[in-house]
């Protein structure tokens, strides 16, 4: 067995999870990652997807050709490689939409970002797929800020205490392109999958605690409506991109956790804040948008000298 | 739940001007040309499948993501989302989904578009293909050589992944007059069909027959408004004004409204050129009612 740290989680695995950081044996964890039998759906099942079965406390999903997974009460993730599928193909979505929906099933607020560090705080980027966050995170990474998350921010809200974002503990994950663009196609390690050209990377260096949420930017392309650099949102709007940021917007309705995005929405628009950050999807245009970002933490105090 | 309504067609063939004037229909002034219906109204959007399917396609391979995307789109239909639905804006209880897939079949046989429990039917829009060549080459800043040959290609595809995440999810379109059989040959969904120059002959009267084929309430009135609101004059202002999020990324076109003529191609392409497009596509052309030129209709 092997162990690691999740997003403020131990997770056992019988199996490797490569983007995951490493930590010695931590028995009891928090979430049990294991082969076996996954039946093919589920009896008094609430909703049928696609491709899963959502019940009351479990969750069957498959991967046609690849794995199928039941996540069940929040801490067990039981996984079958389907015949003829490589075992190292199935890890990435253990990581990724398995532990996830293990998140939601404990009733964490888990926004689809990825986080770097300034100061003592935390900023996260969310954006739908493919709107670079991880791109940024590396550039941001490279700059000297350390890593806090590649793909989801699990957010802890106490009453009379600042929003916290607990680190993902992930390596990053950059497509082909993006290790050329940011020049560190060197130390790129294993493809995600045999079939798909992204690749996880070491991050420079990472942060392993908890940190105070400084800023959230929802990541647009900079083109019509959105002209480049940073735009404010009303409220309205800031609540419903937390909420469509979710991990699994749609487990978040379907698992009756609507009230609990709304509260954490309205928790996080007043004490953190939530801006558009528009920027054309190219390589050479990284380096304005972190311009941009840095004068933004200078206004918000988030002390970026000492973290550069 | 909402109905949805495929709006299929080749690329450069009057989808956005269809899109506009739907979206103008029970508009009191001209829609917003960057407010139009987008992620959950676009089939090969990446967002709504990854939301449906819990997955990030962006992990799966284009054949895995074909293998997913019937049962996804009966999903969509099935699952009641408003939230999600909101964003795709439509007309009463109906929800119109532009896609530039050919109605093709995965590797397990199912259609790509799944059947009647995704969609309660499609307006196909089509153009004449020797307009197409020009608007194309425009929008992939590509000569107009390489147009012919990507509208004669059966293998034909947009969003192929290479070394990055395509913004869209793969779409199989194969060549122009294999597009438009696929959709007009299928049993499995009724078809309404509009002409790129029935549009431009009266817009209006095009939007309301295509209406009231699939039942929508629109008077000749809504319908009339909508097309002034949607004359390519008025958009191609706007576009100029504004820019168009939709146009092709700068370092490749200037803009997305281009010339919104019929008939262009006598002065855009070259006789030879012109005799390509119709050698490859002559059957097609004559059933959509596209007159061959004198010296094809001698050989044919």
């Amino acid at each position: 067995m092997r162990w690691y740290r999740v997003s403020g989680l131990t997770v056992t695995s019988d199996i490797a999870l490569p983007s995951f950081t490493e930590i010695e044996c931590a028995d009891p964890a928090d979430i049990v990652v294991r082969a076996g039998e996954v039946p093919a759906q589920i009896a008094n099942a609430r909703l049928i997807g696609p491709n899963w079965y959502l019940a009351h406390d479990s969750i069957v999903l498959g991967i046609p050709g690849v794995v199928r997974m039941m996540m069940r009460g929040g801490d067990t993730l039981i996984y079958a490689v389907e015949p003829g599928a490589a075992p190292e193909e199935v890890a990435i979505f253990l990581t990724g939409t398995g532990i996830g929906i293990l998140l939601h099933q404990r009733r964490a607020i888990v926004l689809h970002a990825s986080a770097v560090r300034v100061g003592d705080h935390a900023v996260l980027f969310c954006g739908p797929s493919g709107e670079g966050k991880s791109t940024l995170a590396a550039v941001l990474c490279e700059a000297g800020h350390d890593l806090v998350a590649d793909d989801f921010c699990r957010i802890e809200l106490r009453e009379g205490a600042a929003p916290l974002v607990h680190p993902d503990g992930r390596q990053m994950r950059l497509w082909e392109d993006a290790t050329e663009g940011l020049g560190i196609a060197a130390r790129r390690g294993a493809q995600v999958r045999s079939a798909i050209r992204k690749f996880y990377v070491a991050p420079r260096a990472v942060t392993a605690r908890p940190l105070r949420i400084g800023a959230i930017y929802a990541l647009r392309e900079a083109r019509a409506p959105f002209a480049p650099g940073l735009h404010a949102s009303n409220s309205v709007d800031a609540a419903l991109l937390i909420r469509r940021n979710a991990y699994r917007p749609l487990l978040v309705r379907e698992m009756d956790q609507r009230a609990l995005y709304f509260e954490a929405a309205t928790r996080l628009v007043r004490d953190v804040g939530i801006h558009i950050l528009a920027r054309p999807l190219d390589f050479a245009a990284l380096p304005d948008a972190v311009v941009t970002l840095k004068s933004h933490w200078r206004a918000l105090e988030l002390g970026v000298e000492r973290a550069a | 739940m909402k109905r949805r309504i495929w709006l299929a067609s080749y690329p450069k063939s009057g989808n956005t001007w269809l899109r506009l004037l739907l979206a103008n229909l029970r508009a009191d002034r001209p829609a917003d040309i960057n407010r139009l219906p987008t992620e959950p109204a676009l089939a090969s959007a990446r967002a709504p499948f990854d939301r449906v399917t819990l997955l990030a396609s962006g992990l799966l391979t284009p054949d895995e993501c074909d293998l997913l995307r019937p049962a996804a789109y009966r999903a969509m239909a099935r699952i009641d989302d408003p939230e999600e639905d909101e964003g795709a804006a439509g007309i009463d209880d109906t929800i119109f989904v532009k896609t530039h897939d050919a109605w093709t079949h995965n590797a397990a046989g199912e259609a790509m578009l799944a059947g009647a429990d995704a969609a309660a039917g499609a307006i196909l829009i089509v153009r004449d293909p020797r307009d197409i060549v020009a608007s194309l080459a425009h929008h992939n800043a590509s000569p107009c050589d390489a147009a012919i040959g990507f509208m004669a290609d059966p293998a034909a595809r947009f969003a192929e992944p290479r070394d990055g995440q395509p913004t869209q999810l793969r779409q199989t379109l194969t060549d122009w007059s294999g597009f438009q059989a696929s959709w007009l040959d299928q049993r499995e969904i009724p078809v309404h069909l509009i002409r790129y120059e029935d549009l431009q002959a009266d817009a209006g009267g095009a939007l309301a027959r295509a209406l009231a084929f699939f039942g929508v309430d629109a008077s000749a009135a809504q319908c009339a408004r909508a097309a002034e609101f949607a004359r390519f004059g008025r958009v191609q202002d706007q576009e100029q004004r504004l820019g168009f999020g939709e146009a092709p990324r700068p370092q490749l076109a200037t803009r997305f409204f281009r010339r919104g003529a019929a008939g262009g191609w006598r002065d855009e392409l070259t006789p030879t050129q012109a005799d390509r497009v119709e050698a490859a596509h002559a059957a097609m052309m004559v059933r959509l009612g596209y007159p061959l030129t004198e010296r094809r209709r001698e050989c044919a």
